[in-house]
């Protein structure tokens, strides 16, 4: 009986490591292939949200087959999640051979999976896009030791969307919250809930993307450049904790337990404004009655050396996986994503969605005023937000050190020492690291 | 005194009751209203069902999923449940001691999480070129030591008599289990078609896995995508979250009647 479950625990072992023993490889080079290119073929792509991602990748396609009819388009809708997933399971399972030929990568996500599967992804370096067309700090995302990764598309510039109309309540205006400091948002936010008894902003409990875009700001990242975690005197880190602390402490700021929940704090008048990246313009637009009382400013600035206006938060970009056809995917991104004002000037109103391509945004149809936004020019401001955020290094153990500060912001909010929980972060961190 | 346990009896069940059925209603109420209205928590039936009904159509292809969950669904109860009877008697009825040792470690398997054996099950179905199939779907859940549990707890209340009666009339051991066992253990079979049909329907990381073809997705697959854009139409979700709930619900009101008595394993 027992050599029976001695050998059953083997051979389940045995799948089990078999399953792991794929050595990681190293990432693969490309170089244009003319021939390649004019044979054309079907290029299968993943990404998530139809009113968005996969409309831009239809409208890219329309475009390319003018200039390559041998083009086809196989448009997969795969929730973010999923492709994560994938890319893991594909990886240890050595099926790498089921990677579409394209995908879209969360920004935050890019350099973890690089680094973890290099064997998955294209070094898009010498491929003959030019990634200087991009913002310097959004191709800082999708690089690893110094090359090309993705092909930057979905911005994440973080923005500040406020109620013109419950601000003014409290005699204020937008340019009072435009390029200010964080302790002149926290004196602003209470001139607001005196006079109108309104929170600023919502945020959903444990507060770690504030903390993450705070951080981002002043360009300083949770890992130094040799990957060991900079938790434990961090100086940037810290006033970011306080000042989260402070601005739920005033009520100047309430967490809320659902992403739901914080969707409807600023459909449904609960609070003045809100933070989040400019992927929430969509959402903000979702109360019609609301049309013509918000504004778009930028964020506030962290009292520290380096600390700017400026910061992101989510986007996404085009991965060509080691399966692709590279040299049409390849041609395909090339001019589109990183060579169309067209494809740009489409998508801007059809989807909303916004350019990292800097040509882009010097086309008419980003100067167009907004009429959800009391004409303001949201598109262009955005894009000139984008041009001033600073580079940011993620780490491969960036979600571990994210939600070791999540515990953090919960504990400190509960009494505990700043100090001692940024060293049970580290250490955290650092124990996740050893595993 | 029985008055008063009576009242508070009632009041418990009264409040178990709502606590139930309240997402349920909730769901529906809010297939009925635009996003607006439910993240501003309106409990009232809105005038939106037919607008989120055209937009869901719009952005998925809802019949493919709902035929594609149905047609995995019926067929994995099916092939699950005879499986698994089949196993479940034979353990019963031809009893061994060395039959018993093999239940035992049939039953460590449920220990085991699935998330430990998906990537070699992957790869199992991968290099059997499973991917996208009906087949690769059923593949880890085919056989289940729960099922196979449950059948063969019941067939310890099945009388043996009719098994030895029948022996003697000539009937052979298969016609045995399907004319005289199957018809005898309906409240079994109702159980284990619910909780199957009811695992099947729901079940979403392994076709997560090996389905990645658009037209293989399912349902939960297809309220997945809903909630991934960027914008999130709670009422189109709350629609598809809905006619996903319905076929579950209409499964378990035809079999209620044997439900629980399957699982306590008694027969009339």
């Amino acid at each position: 009986m027992k050599k029976l479950i001695v050998l059953i625990l083997v051979i389940a072992i045995s799948m089990l490591l078999s399953a792991c023993a794929n050595e990681p490889d190293t990432p693969v080079a490309v170089e244009p292939d003319p021939d390649a290119i004019a044979a054309g073929g079907t290029i299968t792509v993943w990404s998530w949200d139809p009113a968005f991602n996969l409309r831009a990748m239809t409208e890219a396609a329309a475009i390319y087959q003018r200039i390559n009819p041998a083009f086809e388009l196989n448009n997969v809708e795969v929730p973010w999640e999923d492709i994560d997933m994938q890319i893991t399971t594909f990886a240890v399972a050595g099926t790498l051979d089921l990677l579409p030929d394209i995908m879209l990568v969360q920004d935050q996500a890019f350099q973890l999976n690089v680094m973890n599967f290099p064997e998955v992804f294209l070094d898009l370096t010498d491929s003959g896009i030019n990634f200087n067309d991009f913002a310097t700090a959004k191709t800082s995302l999708s690089m690893v030791d110094g090359r090309n990764f993705g092909v930057p598309f979905d911005n994440g510039v973080t923005i500040m969307g406020l109620r013109t109309d419950i601000i003014g309540e409290a005699g204020l205006t937008v340019d009072d919250f435009t390029s200010i400091t964080w302790g002149r948002f926290i004196e602003l936010g209470h001139e607001v809930l005196a006079a109108t008894g309104m929170p600023m902003v919502a945020t959903t409990a444990g507060g770690a993307d504030w903390i993450d875009y705070m951080s981002k700001s002043a360009g300083v990242s949770m890992f130094n450049p040799d990957g060991t975690p900079n938790i434990v005197g961090n100086a940037v880190l810290r006033q970011a904790l306080e000042i989260y602390v402070e601005l739920v402490r005033t009520g100047i700021l309430i967490e809320v337990d659902s992403w739901d929940a914080y969707i409807g704090s600023f459909v449904n008048d609960v609070v003045a404004g809100t933070i989040a990246g400019c992927w929430i313009l969509g959402s903000i637009q979702q109360n019609p009655a609301h049309e013509g009382l918000w504004a778009v400013t930028n964020i506030p600035r962290l009292d520290v050396p380096g600390g700017t206006n400026y910061s992101s938060w989510g986007g996404s970009s085009w991965a060509v996986t080691s399966n692709a056809n590279a040299p049409l995917a390849i041609d395909f991104l090339k001019n589109t994503f990183a060579g169309s004002v067209e494809l740009y000037d489409i998508l801007l109103p059809a989807a909303g969605a916004l350019a990292t391509w800097i040509p882009a945004a010097d086309s008419p149809v980003y100067q167009e005023e907004h009429p959800f936004f009391a004409g303001q020019r949201v598109a262009a401001d955005i894009i000139s937000f984008s041009a001033n955020i600073p580079t940011f290094y993620f780490g491969v153990f960036h979600y571990e050190a994210i939600s070791a500060i999540e515990v953090a912001v919960t504990n400190i909010l509960g009494g505990s020492d700043i100090d001692a929980e940024l060293q049970a972060a580290q250490e955290f961190v650092e124990f996740q690291m050893q595993g | 005194m029985r008055v008063i346990l009576r009242v508070g009896m009632y009041v418990f069940l009264s409040i178990a009751a709502f606590l139930s059925i309240f997402p349920l209603f909730w769901t529906a109420v809010s297939a009925t209203n635009s996003t607006p209205d439910i993240l501003a928590a309106s409990m009232l039936p809105g005038t939106h069902l037919i607008a989120n009904f055209e937009r869901l159509l719009e952005l998925s292809d809802l019949g493919r999923a709902f035929w594609n969950s149905t047609r995995n669904a019926v067929i994995l109860t099916a092939v699950s449940v005879t499986i698994c009877s089949l196993a479940g008697y034979a353990f019963e009825v031809f009893h061994s001691k060395a039959k018993d040792r093999l239940m035992g470690i049939l039953l460590l398997s449920m220990m085991i999480p699935f998330a430990a054996v998906m990537i070699p099950l992957f790869r199992l179905a991968t290099s059997l070129n499973l991917n996208d199939t009906t087949l690769g779907f059923m593949l880890p859940t085919l056989s289940t030591a729960f099922l196979i549990m449950l059948f063969r707890q019941s067939t310890r209340s099945f009388p043996h008599e009719m098994i030895e009666a029948a022996r003697i009339d000539g009937l052979n051991e298969l016609s045995i289990f399907f004319r005289i066992y199957v018809p005898t253990m309906k409240s079994t079979y109702a159980a284990a078609i619910t909780i199957t049909f009811m695992a099947a329907w729901n079940v979403f990381l392994w076709p997560r896995l090996i389905m990645m073809s658009p037209e293989a997705v399912t349902m939960p697959m297809l309220i997945s995508n809903l909630m991934a854009g960027y914008v999130t139409e709670f009422g189109v979700v709350m629609l598809a979250v809905l006619i996903a709930t319905l076929p579950t619900i209409i499964i378990f009101l035809f079999l209620q009647r044997y439900f629980a008595e399957g699982l306590l394993g008694t027969i009339k």
